[in-house]
């Protein structure tokens, strides 16, 4: 027993590597299909505000998030499009984030042809500009001389999606899905609180508990957390996508680590006892 | 000329500070106007921002270069990253996608290096972090205990395995949800430290801004 003390305190690191390799990698290739997922208020706050906006009415959408972020935000961004898209919202996006243009794209170009919507009637993506929070600031004063050309080169004028959309002042509710700053704290500060519109968020599981304050104070609606968070949207919506696919190795990686630390602890604890 | 070298620059910044606080409340059409224009002024400046940090970052890594520091291929490699990349923008416009609809170079780029070279740096982290955890996250002290107890808590509840294993454990009509002992971890002790910091900062920054608005922090005229 002695010797097996030293051994596990100075575990090779490659072993854990390769434990973690088979807990993300075994449920993606079979499928556990574990259960225990249940949707939280939180996550449901974001939900039924835009179950509440009207049909044809604008929903801002901004794509605060870069590659890094994208197994936790894409599949949560293809939800709330989709949910957008079901309730005939029309989505307006932008982003803060140069690199998450393409991933935001991406999302509405999936999204917008699994429901037949039009690009410029039904959706428009602004794409991104310099200085986040001076767009933030110009979009609340003059939506078309912030961004006089979409991320496709039209001119904003002539979309019909933003003909009941001047500014920040014509919007009800946004959603941010942020992994970072610039994100939902700028957006809050510089535009829920100034032009008057709601905001949902949707975050990393790193950012999430940082914007809990703004959660209980009421100046997020919701707040959608990390893959998780993404799964329960699928839920609420009744339509499976990748974050839910990902819950099984989510929740095995999780259980892994757990049981290293604990292991870790006990062993170091025996270790302390032995004598010598 | 101290006019030019202070007080001009003092006097912007009073008068500009000044202005725009109070331009956040007065809704006229006039004060939102002012703001357009500032924002526009702002924008501009930013693009004079993005040349000086070009140039700032060529020169850090050219004298790497010549000097043949330490690391001085990374440098290397940023030079080419930045001359492919710009290269490839300027070639497709700035548009990821050619008229036709297929990738440009700047697109394929994006879908075949950016996203699989950034996911594949954060997924690392997942390794490196159940390693660190294993090695460092050790009860040493009652601190560190209690840090330990609520991290172990958040990472089993906040798992849609953990809940069902908790209610498989004290039942399913326990009392207590695991949900709801990971919610009050959250909410409480949680929030309350990050609004603390929050608090904190705000306020830091608030004083700042007056220390800089008054001529009492000067710090940003440079030297002398």
């Amino acid at each position: 027993m002695r010797w097996l003390i030293p051994r596990l305190l100075n575990l090779d690191r490659r072993i854990i590597f390769l434990a973690v390799g088979l807990a993300i990698l075994l449920p993606i290739v079979h499928p556990l299909k574990l259960p225990g997922l249940k949707v939280t208020q939180a996550v449901r706050g974001v939900y039924d505000r835009i179950e509440a906006l009207p049909p044809g009415s604008p929903l801002l959408l901004s794509f605060d998030f870069d590659p890094a972020s994208k197994p936790e935000l894409h599949p949560m961004g293809v939800a709330i499009v989709r949910h957008a898209f079901r309730r005939d919202l029309k989505v307006i996006a932008t982003s803060l984030w140069i690199t998450g243009a393409g991933l935001a794209e991406d999302i509405l170009q999936t999204a917008g042809r699994e429901f037949n919507k039009r690009y410029g009637e039904d959706f428009v993506f602004l794409g991104w500009q310099p200085q986040p929070i001076n767009v933030i600031i110009g979009l609340g004063q003059d939506l078309y001389k912030t961004f006089p050309r979409d991320y496709r080169g039209n001119d904003t004028r002539a979309l019909p999606a933003l003909q009941q959309v001047s500014s920040l002042r014509d919007i009800r509710y946004m959603v941010d899905l942020a992994a970072g700053s610039p994100g939902v704290e700028e957006w809050i500060v510089y535009g829920a609180d100034k032009y008057g519109f709601k905001v949902g968020g949707g975050a990393t599981a790193v950012i999430e508990p940082g914007l809990r304050p703004f959660l209980q104070t009421g100046q997020l609606t919701g707040l959608i957390g990390a893959m998780k968070g993404a799964a329960e949207y699928e839920a609420l919506l009744a339509q499976p996508g990748t974050a839910t696919a990902g819950m099984d190795a989510l929740s095995l990686g999780h259980m892994l680590v757990i049981l290293l630390v604990i292991l870790s602890n006990v062993v170091y604890w025996i270790s302390r006892r032995l004598p010598g | 000329m101290p006019f030019f070298r202070r007080t001009l620059p003092l006097v912007i910044a009073f008068v500009t500070g000044v202005a725009l606080i109070l331009q956040y409340y007065i809704p006229h059409e006039a004060s939102e106007e002012f703001l357009t224009q500032l924002n526009d002024w702002l924008i501009v400046i930013g693009v004079f921002a993005f040349l000086l940090g070009i140039y700032s970052l060529g020169h850090v890594h050219a004298t790497r270069i010549r000097r043949q520091a330490a690391g001085w291929g990374y440098s290397v490699v940023m030079f080419v990253g930045i001359a492919i990349g710009l290269g490839t923008g300027i070639a497709s416009q700035g548009e990821v996608t050619t008229p036709d609809g297929t990738l440009s170079s700047f697109g394929w780029m994006y879908d075949n290096m950016l996203i699989p070279l950034q996911g594949t740096m954060f997924a690392l982290l997942g390794f490196f972090v159940a390693s660190a955890a294993f090695r460092a996250f050790r009860a040493r002290t009652l601190e560190a205990a209690l840090l330990l107890a609520a991290a172990l808590l958040v990472m089993f509840g906040r798992v849609p395995l953990g809940e069902y294993l908790w209610g498989m454990l004290v039942g399913v009509n326990a009392p207590v949800a695991m949900r709801d002992i990971v919610e009050w971890i959250m909410n409480t002790p949680n929030l309350a430290a990050r609004r603390g910091v929050m608090l904190g900062v705000t306020l830091g920054a608030i004083a700042t801004s007056l220390k800089i608005i008054f001529g009492i922090e000067r710090a940003y005229l440079g030297g002398d």
